[in-house]
């Protein structure tokens, strides 16, 4: 009892911890960010995610289309791929996969990064300066990866798309047109934008987990900090997209 | 140097080296088995909250889902046997590894990493311990048995989450999803998912080691690592996902 009691009060904490980052970050996110800061993490983000979300999703399509089609073949659904790959892929499985992908990757650079500046005391030194740090450090960062994921979002829609397309054809040797009809049946420009609005959820997410954490390294842990502070990011923004998708996809798809 | 094809090769020569070494410490002792249970008691504590959280919210997304679409064909009593399908072969085992990349793979690659930039590696060498022996092997030991107990809970959690929202949400006939829910699941198919967390958790030890072991650079060098770990993990668990799902497809299981 004695853990349970000792977790729930650090868990509260934890809480009320990041309900203050919030409130702060988010009256430095209102002021215009330094916009050199905000084009470098956005280039940083984005561009520097591109070669991961393709190689990944690429495999994240081709297996969904593998795995959905022995699991038709039992019961003679084959011409249903389409369907299945439209709405796991397009609504559900695509999006999340480039939240949880880009939550490890930048999620993690941003938490170790400002945690290494946070026990450096660089972030002091900014103080000092009279330089505000959720100013110049956090809200760039916030911005970067809020507005670069609903993009690599659709990037990985497309890519995950193509890849299916390709295992359902090249590989299965299924009937392409049917596998478009069926696609275009399902699936809408609609669930395209509901996709980039998931990503922007996402991205906003794991930016701010990622900053908490990695703003609130403290001194003492050290080099130790860093880690459970990049552990901590990985792992809250990996649940957090994935809780997030099903009450989007709850509320948009009911 | 720079040359990226050498550095390639040259990468791959010291992760086989590293794999050969490892399996040598695994075959012959000493071992640490105390470590190695104090491991698995923490990675299934730490971990089990995460597994539970990824794979529970995915299986309600996939009854949601799943209903519109079958109750436009009218199969609306087979949503069950496609859920218990794709949950126990293909989204608890990924799902739960991937969790375990993002929680403990980054946790023993951070925990490695510090111990590497302060010297503790080194002097757990000059006390003639090997610290591969007493810091890698029980990680990845404890990784390889924990993940497969990890998947087996996220399983039960995703069905039960998955009836939750096929049954009192979306109103489908709570008979006919337990009829259904086992029609086209064999033991195969949770030995098939038990087998790929246990190659997954494998890969997670061996990465966060290898990794954590090649830790340079301070502070920044332990969040780099635990960035890495986590970075790769899920490019080998989501390559390995496809390739094996491949073989079992052609295997006709």
């Amino acid at each position: 009892m004695g853990g349970i009691h000792t977790w729930l009060v650090e868990s509260l904490a934890m809480i009320r911890d990041f309900a203050s980052f919030m409130r702060r970050a988010l009256r430095a996110q209102l002021r215009p960010p330094p916009f050199g800061e905000l084009v470098r993490h956005a280039s940083d983000a984005g561009v520097g995610s591109v070669l991961l979300v393709t190689v990944l999703i690429t495999f994240t399509g081709m297996g969904l289309t593998v795995q959905g089609y022995s699991a038709f073949a039992k019961f003679g659904g084959e011409d249903m791929l389409g369907a299945f790959v439209g709405i796991g892929g397009v609504r559900e499985l695509y999006p999340v996969m480039a939240g949880i992908i880009v939550g490890a990757r930048i999620g993690a650079n941003l938490a170790a990064n400002l945690a290494t500046m946070q026990i450096s005391e660089q972030v002091e030194a900014l103080e000092v300066m009279g330089v505000d740090p959720m100013h110049y450090l956090v809200a760039p960062r916030l911005w970067a990866v809020t507005l670069m994921v609903p993009v690599l979002c659709a990037y990985a829609i497309a890519i995950g798309l193509g890849a299916s397309y390709f295992a359902a054809v090249a590989q299965l040797d299924l009937n392409g047109g049917t596998f478009i009809d069926q696609l275009r049946a399902n699936v809408q420009w609609s669930d395209l934008a509901a996709g980039v609005l998931k990503g922007l959820v996402f991205g906003w997410l794991v930016a701010c987990i990622a900053c908490f954490h990695g703003y609130s390294a403290k001194k003492r842990d050290g080099a130790e900090g860093v880690g459970i502070a990049t552990n901590r990011a990985i792992v809250q923004a990996a649940v957090a997209c994935i809780v997030f998708n099903m009450i989007l996809s709850a509320i948009m798809y009911i | 140097m720079s040359n990226p094809l050498v550095r390639a090769i040259e990468t791959v020569g010291a992760v086989s080296g590293f794999t050969m070494q490892l399996a040598r410490c695994i075959v012959t002792g000493p071992r640490y088995l105390r470590e190695t249970i104090r491991m698995m008691e923490l990675l299934a504590r730490r971990c089990l909250v995460p597994v539970g959280l990824a794979v529970a919210p995915v299986a309600g997304v996939i009854a949601l889902q799943g209903v519109q679409a079958f109750r436009e064909y009218g199969v609306e009593g087979l949503l069950s046997s496609m859920l218990a399908t794709s949950i126990l072969r293909q989204y608890s085992p990924t799902l739960a590894s991937i969790m375990v990349a993002a929680q403990a793979g980054s946790s023993i690659a951070a925990r490695i990493g510090t111990m590497r930039v302060r010297g503790q590696i080194d002097a757990l060498a000059v006390m003639s311990v090997d610290p591969l022996r007493y810091v890698v092997v029980p990680g990845l030991i404890a990784c390889m048995i924990v993940t497969p107990l990890l998947n087996v809970i996220a399983t039960f959690l995703g069905i039960v989450s998955g009836w939750f929202f096929a049954v009192p949400v979306a109103g489908i006939n709570d008979g006919a999803f337990f009829d259904n829910l086992y029609s086209q699941v064999t033991p195969l198919d949770l030995w098939i998912g038990m087998g790929k967390c246990a190659f997954y958790g494998a890969g997670v030890g061996l990465i966060a080691g290898y990794v954590g072991m090649a830790t340079t650079g301070g502070a920044a060098g332990v969040g780099r690592a635990a960035n890495r770990t986590v970075v790769y993990t899920i490019i080998l668990i989501l390559v390995a996902d496809f390739v094996i799902g491949t073989l079992l497809l052609n295997q006709g299981l």
